[in-house]
């Protein structure tokens, strides 16, 4: 906090007064406490609360609460460690045993078992509706092979299973819900095996889970139930916190940090992300189909300069797609485009452009967006770059430049991060891949790597693959990163318990209520 | 010319409405169309293929031409049902059912707050022209028109909701269950809408009155010796009713509209929402489900304005 309040210089002394008569901590956090109901300002409805149907990575907000994941993360380093399945192994590199917890049940009181993880596998994989078949596109089989044991069979070795069933295609639906639904839509009736079960969800307006008494996790969760209101305007977001409307906001923009830490009775988490602000390059056409543009074009960008003036400094520079704290980051990497204009010249001049180049690029119209533009509009002029933003509203924006228009050389836009790196790279960096903006071709020793990172289950093995693919992808500059925003959670002083973690996607986990 | 009963009147209406209603939604209709970005992008989710995408489209019948697809919600529409989102499956019209009192209650507040404010003051001004009654009555009306509405609703919410915590600052109730917690959500909303209206009656109405009391007749009345409060009352503001309801009509339309800004200030899930919402994710039944509601709102507004202009102006041809 840049400025103390006054109450707070009394709550400091009298605090300090009482930690010295009683000879104890000061400010010990009580032990956490059941009962109250948590009341959260969200900016996105979901678009589906059935995990293997939606499409939005807004949506985890409120998919977390009601479904569990077969594995989940560590919060730190996004590391897979057990969640709904206790242990796993690879036997052989394309056959993948994952163990069920026992005793575990779904809201409805289906046992949540083999049976059930392999129903929910193989929906996951084959049902027309699933937007998450591409997540599971390497297992060919998924087989009971004990009453709590699962046995996926692979056509290629793919270790970035387990991080992925941390994510939708790890999230168990009842398959008794499923079924007794109409056509199996179970998008507004949700029924998963997580620490709250849902009570109603009214479009763009609310959504209120209650606890799962029967839930597995001891003591969890603390809050006797979640009141989602849906609010897209940040600020009047923001607002409802401030206001004590509602107790917790996440997604608070950064410009708002200041205005809102004024209010006494708030306080603000920050933690990296790997949420990255970066432009996506169409390098199948001209200017970028040059690899010395490209190359330039990252030399051009001040990154630290971006993250003070663009994002308040709540931000870490980017100079690939993972941020320091991630258990796959290569510091060697980090190295390879220091901002140099001059550099940026020199390299625009043996491509061809002596005389300076112009660049279209797509981007956003809002407030945000066009001050993140004209910074870097900025940054490339001193490189020789005369950069020009076509802004569109995202759907219309993003569809121009991944689509079939191809408008722009680039698009400023974000890419929200993945439980497991291989996703990331393979979702912009392979041929056919939507966000491989031209479908340029991608040079093949990228692609094997990419493959190469899923071979092995060995976490040392992996990290050293990731390393290739993250050098390949910089040294070819298919992209330019920008920045790794942090998230922001402003919440009321009474919510204890809340850890920020590296997906970005919030989790209540350990939250509880100071009555 | 023999009058024409009543029902008939209302019946040729709604008829002449029906166009208006179809052009509406068609134009709607087009205009998401046309735009580029559509809503399979979203539907196949953050990890999307081309192929995907093109499934999606075949499945949700995004594929099928434009007007067969206008074609098809026509279809719906014209057995009652306004189809559902494309996105998260809810009926449409469960949307506008729960939307669309929240969106009531604020234009309902802000036109009596507007007229309750508006009426008094165009009346006085009009009683003394260039007075500084008059004056201060214009000054006041010219800020009311020059302040924008969402400008004013958030110098109301940091004043009356954060700094006094008179009024919530955001959300609303539903007036059914809680009338007095539903309109104390709505006040704030209300009074940032209502300013630009009161502006409006107050002048529209200064302006119609003088002309009225300037008139023959008015003379007439003022030399039988009849007291300036009998000849305003009675005769004045009877002649300017018509002007009154045509601005009432007007008003309601154009609040109707603000809504869409005003909602989003105050994170009010109403019709305004509910159509800025549809139109980012390009979800278009819950567009056209919204506009649909809209026309007829307006027509409805219209006809009640103009068949109460007709009651209290027998010289006003149906």
């Amino acid at each position: 906090m840049t400025q103390t309040t006054r109450r707070e210089v009394m709550a400091l002394i009298s605090g300090a007064l009482a930690g010295a008569t009683l000879g104890g901590p000061a400010f010990a956090q009580g032990a956490p406490k059941r009962g109250g109901i948590l009341r959260i300002s969200a900016p996105a409805n979901p678009s589906s609360l059935d995990p293997a149907t939606g499409g939005a990575g807004s949506d985890h907000a409120f998919l977390f609460t009601m479904y569990d994941t077969l594995t989940e993360w560590d919060f730190e380093t996004l590391k897979p460690k057990p969640g709904l399945a206790e242990s796993w192994s690879f036997s052989d590199p394309t056959t993948l045993v994952l163990n069920i917890r026992s005793g575990v049940t779904f809201h409805d009181g289906t046992p949540l078992d083999a049976e059930a993880v392999k129903f929910n596998l193989e929906r996951n994989k084959s049902d027309p509706k699933s937007n998450i078949k591409a997540d599971l596109a390497a297992m060919e089989s998924a087989a009971v092979t004990g009453p709590l044991q699962v046995t996926v069979k692979l056509s290629t070795p793919d270790a970035a299973l387990p991080g992925i069933l941390s994510d939708r295609a790890g999230m168990m639906v009842s398959p008794a819900a499923v079924k007794a639904s109409a056509a199996g839509n179970v998008a507004r009736t949700p029924v998963g095996a997580g620490a709250y079960t849902f009570v109603s969800w009214a479009d763009g307006e609310k959504i209120v889970i209650k606890r799962n008494e029967k839930y597995w996790k001891p003591n969890r969760p603390y809050p006797d139930g979640i009141e989602f209101s849906i609010i897209p305007e940040l600020t009047t977001g923001s607002r409802s916190v401030t206001a004590g409307q509602n107790d917790l906001m996440y997604q608070l923009p950064p410009r708002q940090k200041a205005i809102v830490e004024r209010a006494s009775n708030i306080k603000i988490f920050n933690g990296p992300t790997l949420y990255v602000f970066q432009i996506f390059l169409n390098w199948a056409k001209p200017p970028f189909d040059n690899i010395k543009v490209r190359q330039a074009f990252n030399f051009a960008i001040d990154r630290e300069t971006f993250v003070k003036a663009a994002l308040a400094s709540l931000a870490e520079p980017a100079y690939m797609n993972l941020p320091k704290a991630h258990w796959a980051y290569d510091k060697s990497v980090a190295g390879l485009y220091p901002h140099d204009p001059d550099k940026a010249k020199k390299l625009l001049a043996e491509a061809g452009f002596k005389d300076g180049l112009p660049i279209e690029l797509v981007g956003y119209p809002d407030q945000d967006s066009v001050q993140r533009q004209e910074i870097l509009i900025e940054q490339f002029r001193k490189a020789g770059m005369n950069v020009r933003f076509l802004n569109a509203p995202i759907a219309e924006a993003s569809a121009a430049f991944f689509g079939a228009e191809k408008r722009g050389s680039g698009i400023l836009a974000a890419w929200t991060g993945r439980p497991d790196p291989s996703l990331t790279y393979s979702l912009m960096f392979t041929k056919d891949a939507y966000y491989n903006g031209g479908r340029g071709a991608v040079p093949p020793e990228l692609e094997a790597a990419i493959k190469e990172s899923r071979a092995s289950e060995d976490i040392e093995l992996r990290r050293k693959a990731f390393a290739t693919v993250q050098r390949l992808v910089m040294e070819n500059a298919l992209v330019a990163p920008l920045a790794f925003q942090f998230e922001l959670v402003a919440m009321n002083k009474k919510v204890q318990g809340y850890r920020p973690n590296l997906l970005g996607k919030p989790k209540y986990d350990d939250v509880w209520l100071e009555s | 010319m023999a009058r024409r009963s009543p029902t008939r009147v209302i019946g040729g209406r709604l008829l002449q409405a029906l166009p208006v209603i179809l052009l509406a939604t068609f134009m709607v209709f087009a205009l998401l169309k046309l735009v580029p970005g559509d809503i399979a992008v979203t539907l196949a989710g953050d990890n999307a293929t081309d192929a995907r995408i093109t499934e999606i489209r075949k499945i949700y019948g995004l594929d099928r031409p434009f007007l067969v697809q206008y074609g098809a919600w026509l279809a719906n529409v014209v057995q009652g049902d306004l189809s559902q989102s494309l996105l998260t499956g809810e009926k449409v019209a469960t949307s506008i059912s729960r939307a669309f009192p929240n969106t009531l209650l604020i234009v309902a507040i802000a036109l009596v707050l507007a007229l309750v404010t508006g009426i008094p003051m165009g009346v006085i001004a009009a009683i003394k022209p260039d007075g500084w009654v008059d004056k201060t009555v214009s000054l006041i009306a010219s800020l009311g028109v020059a302040i924008p509405g969402f400008w004013l609703a958030m110098i109301l919410v940091a004043e009356i909701s954060l700094k006094l915590n008179w009024l919530p600052a955001t959300g609303a109730k539903s007036f059914s269950v809680s009338p007095i917690e539903a309109i104390r959500h709505a006040l704030l909303p209300g009074i940032a809408i209502a300013a630009y209206g009161m502006a409006e009656v107050a002048r529209q109405l200064r302006g119609s009155l003088l002309e009225v009391l300037s008139s023959q007749y008015v003379r007439t009345l003022h030399a039988k010796g009849l007291s300036m409060t009998r000849i305003l009352w009675q005769h004045g503001l009877k002649n300017v009713s018509v002007n009154l309801f045509t601005i009432i009509s007007i008003l309601v339309n154009r609040m109707l509209a603000a809504t869409v800004v005003i909602e989003a200030v105050f994170a009010i899930p109403g019709l305004g929402s509910l159509i800025v919402r549809g139109a980012i994710q390009r979800d278009f039944p819950i567009v056209q489900g919204v506009v649909f509601t809209m026309v007829i709102v307006v027509i409805l507004v219209n006809l009640i304005a103009d068949l109460l202009c007709a009651a209290v102006d027998p010289r006003i041809e149906q």
